[in-house]
């Protein structure tokens, strides 16, 4: 199976990958290609020819929605397919819908300017928005959609964090027809998901979020804006009376593991203790302690370690204070 | 009427930028944009792997039997030298390879893509050999040599090579008696600096089209800062004349530095002889741009500095070692300059300064804005701090009594001219606000302010020349001919306003002939050291004085007046005697009648004028010490005020101060927009920027890794304020302020960092996991 | 490879354009239709120059295949201005002084366009933020971040 590495530096996932450990082989990687290598564009009309073609070119033909991702790795030589299949003209891809029982759909061609505008979005899932806010420039959100990040499985991406704790699911169209995967379970490694060859994310939906739900996502980045995670950090935190403290609070962290992760002890350590200072500091500890991050040009693991603890234990306070003005 | 009218004089004045509309229209043509219809073939370089090894074989046969390429060129037909101060590289590899991305073959095809597909069939057979990797091991004996024939190489007379080493020049000052001036210092500070790679990241990537005519001339466009140093320098490593090498130069995308020179522009070329009669053009990819164009040196600077217990500056002793890379375009001229500046902006009675060029197999270092004093301030300015501090002395005060004033002795020996950095330093710490420490605007937060002075003199040969023409057309209306580019820095719009104010005609009335042309342009030396305003500028008033002489000679001869009561005046030639007056328009070329109306006098109106400084001397090469080394020096002041994040390490400039002594501000506004683009070029260098190098591959070769300054990280305000004291030979006083707005920003924003959490560096940039990990060391953080 | 042939409106004109399914809008811009004024920084969507509008929205042009342009409504820096009337965005930032070199400006002016057309009185950090993308290496920025504000209040 290809594995991608979408944003993340290419030559630490060049290393990563095993593809070399060679010094002069970074080179390759130094060398992006002049302009996009050729290929045959696509543009299906139905599901079932688009998954059919990817199918029949497995290896050869890859979707795509906003391209962001995809075409930078074909400029950087990690991916040379022979057709691009444009998936985001079909059925329901451009759609947002929301009603209260029903939760939120996505549809996968919803490019994220589009989402942080959408006022559902903005009064339900404000984390969501916040997180996509923080992706790279305005002119790049007209095209970045939030599915692709997904897709894409970088531990980098800054919307996984919120899609995970808000508790995603993809709808996606495969051979089989249909089907629902849960975001928990579909990252397995750097640009590696559960996905087959065929299969076609065609929304992400949520469940209704919690009442009272509050969130913060902080992204250090080298830059102040636009630059990619050094560390990411989504925390949200919602009233729960099932827990000791009273509060259900959620973190998951970016650039810090192989996949997008969530932190569970997190919750664990703030459910069954009431919040103060020092359980939020306990938290946050736990949060480092859970995180296995890696040296590259972005930052060294010792320093991402401290990060995610200092960070999280920043969210966390954030999330805290803004459910305790809720109660006041 | 006219004679009365106070006499109008649009030097001085902001006028707008000449190129503004043109720029904001989408009209401006920049090298890419030039049509060459279906003849024009894509050029693609296949570069070296490796940073150091011996080429054994190249085979080319399968890449030139690719459908659609025109041409496989390697260094195989071209044996010349080129370079600038010191010829020692070939325009293709023909031995060896001297860092990741030395060009080896290039190849021209049909497309860009068939081209870049050509490059995998060539095969390339190499001896691998050890890389040199750090300028301090270069020097030893040890380490591999990477230039062999050094001592063979063609040279300036005033750049001195070490044969046998790997040293390709070695700059000594040696002024008073360091060695017993330390027992009289009450404190002495002792330090040392790595100053990163940088790359000058202009926002165009180098393009370059060459074509050869059938008579085998050949013309070049490209974004150029020299295109007179590229008509000379690719003719000679060609072997054919200058005058058959034509270079045209439409506008340039930012260059810094980094698109003066020849750097990719010969591979073009020499591409070009292969299919004669097509345009070849290559492109650099923004990859390319951060490996293989000009980076700006590497550094390890020492320094020891010491004064008495009234703070008076007794004696510095430096040692640099410049990473000049693989060759060095102008690494040994920066290394001279570097070392005859080398006491910074002070008067300091003894100096001992050593100062090596080395070869290393890292890419090649070429001149970035301010080139070398950035990275020689960025220590020096810090231990002047530390020195102050030391001694229990503001620093301000501290450099209130030791910086140059007009007459200083100097370090290569020679005086001061007059200067307002004493201006420049109280401005500056009173624009900040110096002494006065502000509260953090959060309690993770510690406020810090930082300031730094700067000198920088114009690194060039002793007699670098410009020259200007000065034409007029039928409505009066005037071109103005120069061979200096206009690089963003608004020197076009300069020379309008220099030429106006000499001729007596209204600024709208002018215009510059571009693009520059090397066929019919005049000659200019190179569009780099802030020399243009200057150098440039006195040749374009040369120019607009001589067309003038000719105006009021013609004039008065055919008024039958004296040439003293003759004047041009807002495009009308008056008479203060007779009251009489003619407009420019027609005379200009047709002429006058004579008085007597019996024939006609005059006739087209062609201004020249040229500038050629001659007054500078040589430096003993033992103790780097003459009468006058350089032409002038610009001095400066920056101050920063900012935060230390302790959460995170992240530094916020709140805002910044500067102050430059420019003479005269032709134009203040662009001489403000210097100032300000400079500090936060020099910011983003102190906070982001580093080619992060591992055994001379670039790790970060592209925007996604090497981060540079966003309109997210810049401050709200900086406040640019500037001196004049004038410059004897400048034009209207006028000395240049490109470069020097970058020279003290590191150093003004590590003092700052000292001042808000008590830390320091041993070099930039100062990225947030720096700042938060020393502070951790330091125990300022948990 | 074949050929796509999409139709699209560029700058007000109807154009009709034969290209292949890997060309990008930058590319069809510059080499097709001969409008040189988007311009190429690095190809790879981080700079910011090649930035256009497509129907009514900024995207890197870097970065859009120009088949997915069909029936599209471009906009490049060309079609600012109203024959000799400079649109107000393109005059406050020459005005204040924010074009050096001008690489940067096409994309500059088009992506604060787009921003007075979304948020007609956008505030400082608000400007700041619509620009993240589009690098400038000589201004500084602050000069173009003035003349936003300027054509805010034109
Ligand atoms: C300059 C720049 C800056 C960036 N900055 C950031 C940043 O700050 N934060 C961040 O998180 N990301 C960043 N990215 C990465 C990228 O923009 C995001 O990951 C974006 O969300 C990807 O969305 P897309 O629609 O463009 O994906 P695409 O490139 O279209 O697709 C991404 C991957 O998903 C697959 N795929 C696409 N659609 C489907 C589908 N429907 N079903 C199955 N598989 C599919 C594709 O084959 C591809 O492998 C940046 C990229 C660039 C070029
Ligand atoms: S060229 Fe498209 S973003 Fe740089
Ligand atoms: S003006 Fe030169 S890059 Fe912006």
């Amino acid at each position: 199976m290809v594995q991608i590495i979408g944003c993340e530096n290419r030559l630490t996932s060049i290393v990563r990958l095993g593809i070399s450990d060679r010094l002069e082989e970074f080179y390759n990687t130094m060398n992006a290609y002049p302009g996009l290598p050729e290929f045959d564009y696509l543009k299906p009309e139905t599901y079932a020819e688009a998954s059919e073609f990817l199918v029949t070119h497995a290896g050869e033909a890859r979707p795509f929605i906003g391209g962001t991702d995809l075409f930078v790795q074909m400029r950087d030589r990690v991916l040379r397919p022979k057709y691009l299949v444009d998936v985001k003209g079909l059925e329901g891809m451009d759609e947002i819908s929301f009603d209260n029982s029903g939760g939120l759909t996505i549809g996968a061609g919803v490019n994220m300017n589009r989402l942080i505008a959408a006022p559902e979005v903005a009064e339900h899932y404000q984390i969501l928005a916040e997180a996509a806010q923080s992706v790279a420039s305005y002119q790049l959100r007209t095209r970045a959609t939030i599915v692709g990040n997904i897709c894409n499985a970088s531990p980098a991406g800054d919307t996984i964090g919120a899609s995970l704790l808000l508790d995603g699911m993809l709808n996606i169209y495969g051979g089989q027809g249909m089907r629902q995967e849960a975001l928990s379970t579909f990252f397995l490694g750097p640009g590696e998901t559960i996905l087959q060859t065929g299969d076609i994310v065609t929304s992400i939906w949520f469940p209704r979020p919690p009442d009272g739900v509050k969130g913060k996502y902080i992204k250090l980045g080298r830059n102040k804006l636009s630059d990619l995670s050094i560390v990411g950090v989504t925390a949200v935190g919602y009233p729960d009376a099932d827990t000791v403290s009273g509060t259900h609070f959620k973190l998951a962290l970016a650039s810090v593991a192989p996949v997008p992760l969530v932190v569970e002890k997190v919750g664990e350590i703030l459910g069954v203790t009431p919040v103060t200072e020092e359980t939020l500091k306990d938290a946050a500890e736990a949060a480092m302690e859970a995180c296995t991050p890696i040296d590259d040009v972005r930052g060294s693991a010792r320093y991402r370690k401290l990060m995610v603890r200092n960070l999280s234990l920043n969210a966390l306070k954030d999330v805290w204070h803004q459910l305790s003005l809720l109660n006041a | 009427m006219v004679v009365s009218e106070t006499k109008p004089n649009p030097v001085g004045e902001s006028k707008p930028r000449l190129d503004a509309r043109e720029k904001v229209t989408g009209a401006a043509i920049f090298g890419d944009d030039i049509q060459f219809g279906n003849a024009l073939l894509h050029a693609r370089i296949l570069r070296s792997p490796h940073p150091h090894a011996r080429i054994i074989s190249i085979d080319t046969r399968q890449a030139e039997a690719l459908p659609g390429v025109k041409a496989v060129v390697t260094g195989k037909g071209f044996p010349g030298y080129i370079g600038l101060y010191l010829l020692d590289r070939h325009i293709f590899c023909r031995d060896r390879v001297r860092y990741v991305g030395d060009p080896v073959a290039g190849v021209a095809a049909i497309s860009e893509a068939i081209a870049e597909d050509a490059l995998e069939l060539i095969e390339v057979e190499y001896e691998i050999l050890k890389p040199v990797i750090d300028p301090e091991y270069g020097v030893s004996s040890e380490a591999t040599l990477i230039h062999p024939e050094l001592d063979q190489y063609q040279v300036a007379s005033f750049i001195l090579p070490q044969p046998n080493s790997n040293i390709s020049n070695y700059f000594k000052i040696r002024k008073g008696d360091v060695d017993s001036a330390w027992d009289n210092c009450a404190a002495i500070v002792e330090r040392k600096y790595r100053i990163p790679h940088i790359q000058h990241v202009p926002i165009e990537p180098h393009v370059a089209v060459a074509q050869v005519d059938a008579s085998g001339g050949i013309t070049l466009w490209g974004s150029s800062q020299s295109p007179f140093a590229q008509r000379n320098l690719i003719a000679q490593a060609l072997g054919i004349s200058q005058s058959d090498m034509r270079v045209i130069a439409p506008y340039v995308g930012g260059g810094f530095g980094s698109k003066a020179g020849v750097s990719m522009e010969s591979l073009a070329v020499a591409i070009a002889t292969k299919v004669k009669g097509r345009p070849v053009k290559l492109l650099l990819t923004r990859e390319e741009e951060f490996f293989t164009a000009f980076v700006r040196q590497g550094l390890i600077a020492y320094f020891k500095m010491g004064c008495d217990g009234d703070g008076n500056l007794l004696a510095m002793e430096n040692k640099f070692y410049w990473d000049s890379g693989a060759y060095t375009e102008y690494g040994v001229n920066i290394t001279r300059a570097s070392g005859y500046s080398s006491s910074g902006p002070y008067e300091v009675p003894n100096v001992k300064t050593d100062s090596y060029c080395v070869y290393t197999n890292h890419p090649v270092g070429g001149p970035m804005r301010g080139v070398g004093m950035p990275e020689m301030h960025a220590g020096l300015e810090q231990c002047i701090d530390e020195l102050a501090q030391q001694i229990g002395m503001d620093q301000v005060e501290f450099r209130r009594i030791n910086c140059v004033k007009e007459g200083s002795i100097l370090v290569t020996g020679g005086k001061m001219h007059p200067t307002g950095l004493l201006q420049c330093l109280e401005k500056t710490a009173e624009a900040i606000g110096w002494g006065h420490k502000a509260e953090a605007s959060a309690a993770n937060k510690r406020r810090g302010k930082g300031l730094a002075l700067m000198w920088k003199a114009p690194a060039m040969p002793p007699n670098a020349g410009s020259s200007a023409w000065v034409e007029l057309a039928e409505d009066g209306r005037v071109t103005v001919g120069v061979g200096g580019q206009d690089l963003g820095q608004g020197s076009f719009t300069v020379a309008a306003q220099m030429a106006a104010a000499a001729l007596g005609v209204p600024y709208e009335w002018v215009r510059v002939a571009t693009p520059l042309d090397t066929r019919y342009s005049p000659y200019e030396w190179q569009t780099v050291a802030s020399r243009l305003t200057w150098s440039m500028g006195n040749a374009v008033v040369n120019a607009a004085k001589d067309a003038r002489q000719q105006i009021l000679e013609m004039t008065a001869e055919a008024w039958d007046e004296d040439l003293e009561n003759l004047d041009i005046l807002n495009g009308m030639v008056v008479s203060y005697k007779s009251e009489r007056e003619i407009p420019l328009e027609n005379i200009v070329i047709y002429g006058l009648p004579k008085a007597d109306d019996q024939g006609w006098i005059g006739g087209p109106v062609i201004g020249r004028g040229k500038f050629m400084p001659d007054y500078v001397t040589g430096l003993d090469p033992e103790t780097g010490q003459g009468e006058r080394a350089v032409v002038h020096y610009t001095t400066g002041a920056q101050a920063v005020e900012l935060e230390v994040d302790l959460d995170t390490g992240q530094i916020e400039i709140l805002r910044g101060a500067a102050a430059f002594d420019v003479g005269k501000a032709i134009n203040p506004e662009l001489v403000r927009a210097q100032i300000e683009g400079g500090f936060v070029q020099g910011m983003s260098s102190a906070l982001f920027e580093s080619l992060n190098l591992k055994d001379g591959y670039v790790q970060n070769p592209s925007f996604v890794d090497y981060r540079i300054a966003t309109s997210s990280d810049v401050p709200g305000g900086i406040q640019s304020i500037i001196v004049e004291v004038p410059q004897d030979d400048g034009p209207w006083g006028a000395r240049g302020v490109g470069e020097h707005s970058m020279v003290p920003t590191i150093p003004a924003i590590a003092n700052a960092i000292y001042d808000a959490v008590g830390v320091r560096f041993d070099g930039p940039p100062f990225t947030a996991e720096k700042v938060y990990l020393t502070m951790l060391e330091a125990g300022i953080v948990k | 490879m074949g050929f796509h042939r999409i139709n699209l409106t560029v700058n007000g004109e109807m154009e009709q354009v034969d290209v292949t399914g890997y060309m990008t809008l930058l590319d069809m811009l510059r080499e097709k239709l001969v409008l040189t004024g988007t311009k190429n920084g690095c190809a790879a969507g981080e700079c910011g120059a090649c930035t256009v509008m497509m129907n009514g929205e900024p995207v890197n042009s870097c970065l859009v295949l120009a088949v997915e342009c069909d029936q599209a409504l471009i906009v490049t820096v060309e079609g600012l201005a109203r024959d000799t009337q400079l649109d107000p965005i393109q005059k406050a930032i020459m005005d204040a002084g924010g074009v050096q070199c001008g690489y940067c400006t096409p994309g500059v002016l088009i992506a604060s366009r787009a921003l007075l057309d979304r948020n007609p009185d956008p505030s400082e950090s608000e400007i700041r933020a619509a620009l993240v993308g589009n690098l400038c290496r000589c201004t500084g920025y602050i000069r173009i971040i003035e003349g936003v504000q300027e054509a805010a209040k034109m």
